[in-house]
């Protein structure tokens, strides 16, 4: 017990009692005996009440170099116990002997107590990294915005609206994209085109055409814009664009006589080269580039010489701290619903359908009835495994809100809608379900596989009616595909060019699909909408503002509370690129080896040498973890950790040793403690800030030190913070596993996925692999119905009637 | 009663339920399914008790033997369910541990039965092959001894099939048209006008199709072989043996050699039957109705494709689908010309079961090359 803090001041021991709940297995005079030598041990009954507190800020302002170490409760309780006292600078290193060792525990006060006295040894010889105030470089005050639709522009607009330099970037010439001109939108059955911000009236929805929040002088519009290419770093990227001319000026009055000397075809808007979206309202008119013959003729004709032939592409370079995408998704491409009719007169898809609908409702008025009977047909081409794999979302009340309107535009028409489950889950959807069949929407269950034509062009349809069980003939005037949504057509460059990746459908990937919806895989760049899979617009317009607030975060977070980050030591490092492979925030680099770098003997003069952006890096310990030469120091070092397992396991004979993530396993074992769940003594934790930290040596030096067995606590699958942790952890484990069964000593090694559910299990978890590990299979058996029968849960307490195995 | 289902029969509808978990009872099989109104349960339903994993039920399902083996079903599943192989294996099950189950063994019975009686009816052929392919219990021995003096040729006068100086082309007849000479002359003859020399594979034997049991195929050829039955097309593929349907070989070589055909009536509905590949057999119908200046009258190309009655191999009685397909063709007033030859057989029944005046021709009954004796047969329904 010699390796003393760098300062050389023997630790202070606080020795906390916790009101007498740890008096029962821990003796504390023998404790304080242990230390007497090293530390200087101050015991109270109670640390954390007034006197104790006051008595902490004493000892921190008399004597604030000397380290501290807690002996008492655990990290996450101190922490908020002494919440006021961190706050003034205190630094405490926290040896848990309370839930992590005294009430988890039966009465044996000498085993007990020598393994309190180990946890408290290993806190002072082994003391844990503190947190550090990394310092990020300047974050560039300003958001790249890419996709002028109804998520984009409303999350500019809020930016903008914070007082962030704002770049909005539209691919064609007018915002608003899809919903702007789509008609009228459901769960509210108006136009789509407005936004719920502006500067005057917050929460007020406005036009897009006359929105003043997109006109805010923080805003910077890109129309007719394309990213070219993006470079630099998370805080500080460098965006190429580039932009084609819109032709038309602003001096345009929009008298609309261009458009009507234009000979020329195009598929926009009015079918015309020149052409207007009026929903914008800012720009007033353009030209279709691809269609234009370039005649001249509209320039002629134009009274207020608006239209200007002599503009060209331009390329520009702009500056953003962060990236936000919401390009957005679109139909699905008529191929995959030809099996459907389409392409046949008599089918159309509902985004056709929203067209034809105003059309249709002058109809009405007329007293006309376009069509008499009306099949649409749900997941056209959706949930298929060959072709669209995925349910679209809004379809269904699509179909609803289509249906609903025809018939009450049309009381006699025969409305069928071929389902097969109705989704109707957001606020207020259930309603519009009945709405329709109060309607008289007849909804047929079961989708039929085909359309076909009889010899006059009429649509059949032969489906099940899965309800009655019987194959129907339906022959409609009008097919409606219900088609789903796939991702916009220039999702897949917009990845590449951000470096983020795709999902398995080629929607933006989004970080963690429960917590962290907006961000994408590659830090500062962020995502929202349709871009991330198709969404209804209550949706977009609530990750709008969600991602808002986000990007906000980021850009504001000038220095961010962190571990130190991992280094690699040149003198190691062979240049293998093992780690650069392995870490899962693509924090390292292989360089080229600078001549004055240090290197192992067998590294000759050029070869690669690794390092870590210090930046990038979360300090997950994966990659010391995997390095074959060991040649990365993570801010729990191997030192360290190999220390606290030697301490950690001696004064037993055969411990069961626990290696756990302090997340989400952390907080299973740490609430199981506090429910007083008992297990072994002879059970020794070792928390670790990930279990990717572990290697394969760990397990194995464990099992030399003696282990009867091992096992692995990690987060719930897929839901490592870090990302792979728990997938290396697991090659780690079968690596072990195959060189202890080659040594011919194995022992039950297991790893395990939890989280703070499983605070009531964990605790039977243990004793059973405690069951497992210290005898044969037949004691693992025998323990399982010991727990069975005394299958009440542990009530906690001092009456608490688990007995270790 | 669950005691008496055999544990292995079990196990098989467990591993039958792994397969076909992902499915999301969309009824897109039976929509698919040209059997389809026939049914009283269909693959949608097969699939559910097999995922239920009802023994019992699945061992009585009469609904397995009206598969016709299309595959349209797993063509159809979005799930990518093997329905068709589904139904399949329940027709395995039941042959194994069902037993009395089987309405083939019946059927072919009660043919056999009548064949004795009655010696000209449509089934009678189809009946006989039955006999070759042993579905006939061994105490009707005088039936099958007919059937083998059907099969070995004595009663037919082979037509010749080969043209002098070019390279015929193999030929796999099939037990159809072995049993039907006047079809066989008609098929022959239209090959040979149209300067397309046919080789008949001798001995080739039966093709195996599975619906009616598992008889291996016997023909072995590395080449490419012309067939008149859309069921040999289906299992000689399952034995890696390409085929090409002669029609429609015929009519394409026509269309080449810009010959002309001639039809037996101005007009026809066609009809393609289940197993045959709907879009094409249509089409070549369609461009046979152009070379022979015929009109060609047609309604959705289900109604001209769902099943002709031989659910399971043979005829129960028309069909709703066949009925709907005689009362187009009566409305239109127009034969039924079809390119399967068991159809034609069904069809005919069909038509004489529901006493309507139509005309149902196999294809080379229908047109022949220009400029010859147009048919050879009448289309008639009656004996
Ligand atoms: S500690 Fe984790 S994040 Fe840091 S460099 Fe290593 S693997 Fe990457
Ligand atoms: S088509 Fe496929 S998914 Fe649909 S009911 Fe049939 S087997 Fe199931
Ligand atoms: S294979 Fe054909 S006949 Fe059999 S169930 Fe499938 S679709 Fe119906």
């Amino acid at each position: 017990m010699s390796e003393l803090r760098d300062n050389g001041l023997k630790p202070r021991v606080l020795v906390c009692e916790c009101a007498g709940t740890m008096g029962e297995n821990i003796d504390f005079e023998r404790l304080e005996r242990a230390f007497a030598d090293v530390a200087e041990v101050e015991r109270s009954p109670v640390w954390c009440n007034r006197q104790g507190q006051a008595r902490l800020l004493e000892l921190m302002e008399e004597d604030g170099s000397r380290p501290l170490v807690f002996a008492g409760c655990s990290q996450d309780f101190a922490n908020r116990r002494f919440h006021r006292l961190f706050e003034r600078g205190l630094r405490l290193e926290v040896a848990d002997i309370r839930e992590g060792c005294s009430w988890v525990h039966n009465g044996d006060s000498e085993s007990v107590t020598d393994k309190a006295r180990r946890i408290v040894e290993a806190a002072i010889e082994f003391p844990g990294a503190h947190d550090d105030k990394m310092v990020l470089e300047n974050r560039v005050d300003s958001v790249l915005v890419i996709g002028g639709g109804v998520s984009g522009t409303q999350a500019a607009a809020e930016l903008a609206q914070m007082g962030h330099r704002v770049e909005l970037v539209e691919r064609r010439p007018f915002l608003g994209g899809r919903a702007a001109r789509i008609g009228t939108v459901f769960p509210t059955n108006d136009c789509g085109q407005c936004l719920p911000t502006t500067d005057a009236q917050a929460g007020v929805r406005k036009c897009f055409h006359r929105n003043v929040a997109i006109d805010n002088e923080n805003m910077n519009i890109w129309r007719r814009a394309t990213v070219e290419s993006v470079s630099g770093r998370p805080g500080d990227f460098e965006v190429s664009l580039r932009q084609l001319p819109n032709i038309v000026t602003q001096d345009c009055v929009n008298c609309g006589l261009c458009e009507e000397v234009c000979q020329v075809g195009s598929e926009e808007e009015g079918g015309k080269a020149i052409f207007s979206e009026f929903y914008d309202g800012r720009v007033q008119r353009t030209v279709d580039l691809e269609a234009c013959t370039f005649c001249g003729a509209c320039a002629e004709a134009c009274p207020v010489d608006a239209i200007d032939f002599s503009q060209s592409p331009e390329l520009t370079t702009v500056h953003a701290g962060a990236i936000l995408t919401a390009v957005g998704c679109e139909p699905a491409p008529a191929r995959l619903v030809e099996h459907l009719g389409y392409g046949h007169e008599h089918v159309v898809t509902q985004t056709e359908m929203a067209e034809l609908m105003d059309e249709w409702e002058e109809a009405s008025w007329l007293g006309e009835q376009p069509v008499k009977e009306l099949v649409m047909i749900q997941c056209a081409g959706s949930r298929d495994r060959r072709r669209l794999p995925y349910c679209s979302r809004i379809c269904c009340m699509i179909a609803l809100k289509h249906a609903i309107r025809l018939r009450t535009l049309f009381p006699e028409m025969k409305v069928t809608i071929c389902y097969l489950e109705m989704r109707a889950a957001g606020v207020g959807y259930e309603n519009w379900f009945l709405a329709a069949r109060r309607a008289g929407v007849e909804f047929l269950r079961g989708t039929p596989s085909e359309v076909q034509f009889d010899a006059e062009g009429r649509p059949v349809i032969e489906v099940e009616d899965v309800t009655a069980a019987e194959k129907k003939i339906l022959r409609p005037d009008l097919v409606v595909l219900s088609t789903g949504m796939v991702p916009a057509n220039d999702a897949g460059r917009i990845a590449e060019v951000l470096n983020v990746d795709l999902d398995e459908d080629g929607f933006i990937d989004i970080l963690d699909r429960k917590n962290r919806a907006t961000e994408t895989t590659t830090e500062g760049v962020f995502v929202c909408g349709s871009a991330a899979g198709p969404k209804a617009l209550v949706e977009c317009n609530t990750e709008a503002s969600a991602v808002a607030s986000e990007i906000h975060n980021f850009l504001s977070s000038a220095g961010r509370k962190s571990v130190p980050a991992s280094t690699v030591d040149a003198a190691k490092c062979i240049g293998c690129d093992t780690c650069e492979a392995a870490c899962p925030f693509g924090a390292i680099n292989l360089i080229e080896r600078p001549a004055d770098a240090p290197r192992p003997a067998e590294v000759k003069g050029d070869g690669k040498l690794a390092v870590i952006d210090g930046e990038a890096c979360r300090g997950c310990g994966i990659c010391a973890a995997k390095c074959p030469e060991l040649a990365i120091t993570h801010n729990l070092s191997d030192d360290a950790l190999f220390g606290r397992l030697r301490t950690m396991t001696g004064g037993v004979e055969r411990p069961v040793v626990g290696f756990y993530c302090k997340e989400c396993a952390g907080a299973a074992i740490s609430l199981s403690g506090l429910r007083h769940d008992h297990y072994p003594d002879s059970v020794r934790l070792i928390e670790l800030p990930c279990l990717g930290r572990i290697s394969a040596l760990h397990i194995i030096e464990a099992a030399r030190l003696g282990a009867a067995g091992i096992f692995l606590a990690g987060c719930a699958e897929e839901r490592c913070q870090y990302r792979t942790g728990d997938l290396s952890a697991e090659e780690q484990i079968e690596l072990a596993r195959e060189l202890l069964e080659e040594a011919g000593t194995p022992i039950p090694l297991e790893l395990w996925h939890l989280c703070a559910v499983d605070r009531h299990t964990v605790g039977r978890r243990i004793r059973l692999f405690c069951a497992r590990a210290e005898g044969s299979e037949e004691a693992y058996r025998a323990g399982i119905e010991l727990e069975r029968v005394g299958s009440v849960p542990c009530a906690g307490g001092g009456d608490c009637v688990h007995a270790s195995a | 009663m669950s005691t008496l289902v055999p544990e292995q029969a079990r196990a098989t509808v467990r591993e039958l339920e792994a397969q076909c978990r992902q499915c999301l009872q969309c009824g897109q099989c039976i929509g698919a399914c040209p059997n389809g109104f026939e049914l009283e349960l269909g693959p949608r339903r097969v699939v559910r008790m097999i995922l239920s994993q009802d023994v019992e039920k699945l061992l009585k399902c009469e609904d397995v033997w009206r598969c016709s083996e299309c595959q349209a079903c797993t063509e159809a599943c979005p799930m990518e369910v093997d329905v068709a192989g589904m139904m399949g294996r329940v027709r395995e099950l039941q042959m194994e541990f069902g037993g009395v189950r089987c309405p083939e063994r019946k059927v072919a019975e009660i043919a056999t039965k009548r064949l004795s009686r009655k010696n000209k009816i449509d089934n009678m052929l189809f009946g006989t092959a039955m006999v070759s392919r042993g579905f006939i219990p061994s105490d009707l021995l005088a039936t099958a001894e007919m059937g083998i003096k059907m099969s070995t040729g004595k009663v037919r006068r082979r037509p010749r099939l080969t043209v002098e100086g070019t390279e015929p082309k193999p030929f796999y007849a099939g037990c159809s048209l072995q049993q039907d000479k006047e079809a066989f002359n008609a098929t022959a003859k239209v090959a040979r006008e149209l300067g397309f020399p046919l080789a008949e594979q001798e001995g080739a034997g039966c093709c195996g199709h599975g619906s009616r049991g598992k008889v291996p195929a016997k023909l072995e050829t590395d080449k490419s072989v012309f067939t008149v039955c859309p069921a040999c097309d289906y299992s000689l593929q399952e034995v890696e043996i390409e085929t090409e349907p002669v029609w429609q070989a015929l009519v394409e070589h026509a269309r080449r050699e810009e010959l002309k055909l001639a039809a037996a009536k101005p007009r026809f509905v066609p009809y393609v039957g289940c197993l045959t590949d709907r879009e094409t057999a249509l089409g070549s119908l369609a461009d046979a109705a152009e070379l022979a200046d015929a009109e060609m009258v047609s309604s959705y190309p289900g109604l001209h494709a769902g099943c002709c009655g031989a659910l399971g191999a043979m005829f129960r009685g028309p069909t709703e689908a066949v009925l709907k397909l005689i009362d187009f063709a009566a409305e239109n007033e127009a034969p039924i010309v079809t390119p399967c030859l068991l159809c034609r057989d069904n069809v005919r029944s069909a038509v004489r079961s529901a006493k309507k005046k139509v005309h149902v021709y196999f294809w080379p009954e229908f047109f022949q090359a220009a400029g010859t004796a147009a048919t050879t047969a009448d289309g008639e329904a009656d004996d």
